[in-house]
């Protein structure tokens, strides 16, 4: 800048004197003349100064230290735009999932403290494929630490409105286990039962999934189509004791299992949803060994589902069954029926910091001493939207003796994140 | 013969579904746009806002905009248009929302 000013100083210098030399001062008083003389000797004596001042400044330690500054700059520069650039980059990472503490009293039992945690992560690349995964830590009674992949997929968004996914998957069939069971979510301490492990809905499946969804105005279809391995069958004592349906790695009875689940929404708070699933499955497992060549049967899933929400007023009902087919040359060759369903209500209040639940199930298995019919009642405590303590009592009818008859009450923390 | 149409109407199925949406292939270029945060439509923000209302409490909690990052939204709405079949549209805009609002 400084530079800049006498830079200014020296043209006006530069026009004064070739005014003076020019005729027309020839004609000007010598008074005048004397003091023009003058000034132009001090512009001169400026313009020299000015020169030894620009010498300097093109000496190499000045540039350096220019160039450094420069440098300086540029480097705080990156610093304040890191944030910035890290957004706007083509790959995102993230890092989420839900855990949860609870004390569970059990009628005529012993009580208890349990935990678990699910971290599940997210990495997407440039809104074309997205890789998700679960896991679910858990401690169990003996003090061991069990760790399960809940789920492995990658989604490739194929167009808008369609994406394709390959891996491990939550089921779609219904809509607890694939939206609705993470602890932060549920809006009760424990899952209906029926719709846990070895019940009535299927837990996750291994295959490839195409989801999507087609508006038609206010309303839209949402839907999802999947090919898997299917199931597996457990055995016991001759009899088919369960079907595990979470998502194996393998198909003994080489025949792939179809299924989805296509739902409604007339309105965006009232969805309705039909699900179901055909295939065949076998028998793999015997009195807890394992068998092979044992002849497949088919197997059928249905399932309907309901949500509406009004206010601060949430209800939800669901059904699900599975059903394996007779095969008269197998270990276990008796057909078997699961069946559950439940309905739920849970209202918010004071200012949605509160919120009353309650939740009727009824559960039936072709084993009395699986079957159960529970009454639960919750009260939640908002934290935070994804932080919740829960309070709830359930009310159990089962087998006499069984722990499917006994009453519990839970506490539980639970948090998403 | 009860095996092959098992084996067969799913392939069929998935075949048409798949080949119905690579059809629609071209409109994916709104999905891509979603990648930069800035906003282009100023009813994104207002759409955004709707569908987050409509959509997420159809499950959950309506978790605080400012509980993560522009960045962090990115990867957790690319998760919810997945499981809450949400349009790509419908995606980005809620995308807008949440990183104007956090």
């Amino acid at each position: 800048m400084i530079i800049t000013n006498r830079c200014r100083t020296i043209a006006w210098s530069a026009s004064a004197f070739a005014l003076l030399a020019s005729p027309a001062f020839g004609q000007m008083h010598p008074e005048r003349l004397s003091e023009l003389e003058e000034q132009v000797e001090a512009l001169t004596e400026q313009l020299g100064e000015l020169k030894a001042e620009l010498d300097d400044a093109k000496g190499e330690g000045d540039l350096d230290e220019i160039r450094q500054d420069v440098e300086a700059n540029k480097a705080a520069i990156r610093a304040t735009q890191s944030s910035t650039v890290f957004t706007d980059a083509t790959s995102v990472t993230h890092l989420s999932g839900y855990a949860s503490a609870d004390y569970v009293s059990v009628e005529d039992g012993p009580s208890a403290f349990v935990a678990n945690f699910n971290p599940m992560f997210h990495f997407l690349y440039d809104n074309k494929i997205l890789w998700e995964a679960e896991l679910e830590v858990e401690v169990e009674e003996n003090g061991d630490t069990n760790i399960g992949l809940e789920y492995t997929t990658v989604d490739w968004f194929l167009t808008d409105n369609l994406t394709l996914i390959a891996g491990k998957f939550l089921s779609p069939v219904g809509n607890f286990r694939q939206n609705l069971h993470p602890s932060w979510i549920n809006k009760l301490p424990s899952a209906p039962p029926g719709f846990g492990h070895d019940g009535a809905a299927p837990i996750s499946e291994m295959g490839v999934q195409l989801r999507g969804v087609a508006p038609m105005g206010n309303s839209r279809l949402n839907y999802a189509f999947y090919l898997g391995n299917g199931p597996k069958i457990e055995g016991e004592d001759g009899e088919i004791h369960a079907v595990e349906a979470e998502g194996f790695a393998s198909d003994p009875d080489d025949e792939k299992v179809f299924g989805g689940r296509i739902a409604f929404l007339p309105i965006p708070s009232l969805e309705l949803g039909v699900s179901g699933a055909t295939g065949d499955v076998a028998v793999v497992e015997d009195d807890g060994n394992d068998i092979e060549g044992d002849p497949k049967r088919g197997y059928q899933v249905l399932g309907f589902d309901a949500t509406y929400q009004w206010n601060n007023l949430d209800l939800r009902a669901e059904y699900v069954s599975q059903e394996v087919d007779a095969n008269p040359l197998s270990i276990a060759p008796e057909s078997g029926k699961w069946e559950t369903w439940y309905a739920q209500a849970a209202y918010k209040f004071a200012d949605g910091k509160w919120e009353g639940v309650a939740r009727y199930t009824d559960f039936q298995s072709p084993h009395a001493d699986d079957t159960q019919e529970q009454l639960a009642l919750g009260i939640n405590y908002l934290i935070t939207p994804s932080a919740l303590l829960k309070f709830g009592y359930e009310s159990n009818k089962g087998e006499p003796g069984e722990i499917t008859d006994a009453d519990r009450w839970i506490l539980q923390i639970a948090y998403g994140y | 013969m009860r095996t092959k149409f098992f084996t067969l109407v799913p392939v069929a199925v998935i075949s048409a579904v798949l080949g119905l949406g690579m059809l629609a292939a071209q409109s994916t270029a709104v999905a891509d746009d979603a990648t930069t945060t800035k906003q282009k439509d100023p009813m994104q923000f207002v759409n955004g806002s709707k569908t987050w209302a409509n959509t997420c409490a159809r499950c959950h909690n309506m978790r605080d905009p400012k509980s993560l990052r522009d960045d962090q939204w990115r990867a957790a709405i690319a998760h919810m248009r997945v499981r809450a079949h949400l349009t790509a549209k419908e995606a980005e805009d809620v995308l807008v929302f949440l990183q104007q609002s956090n």
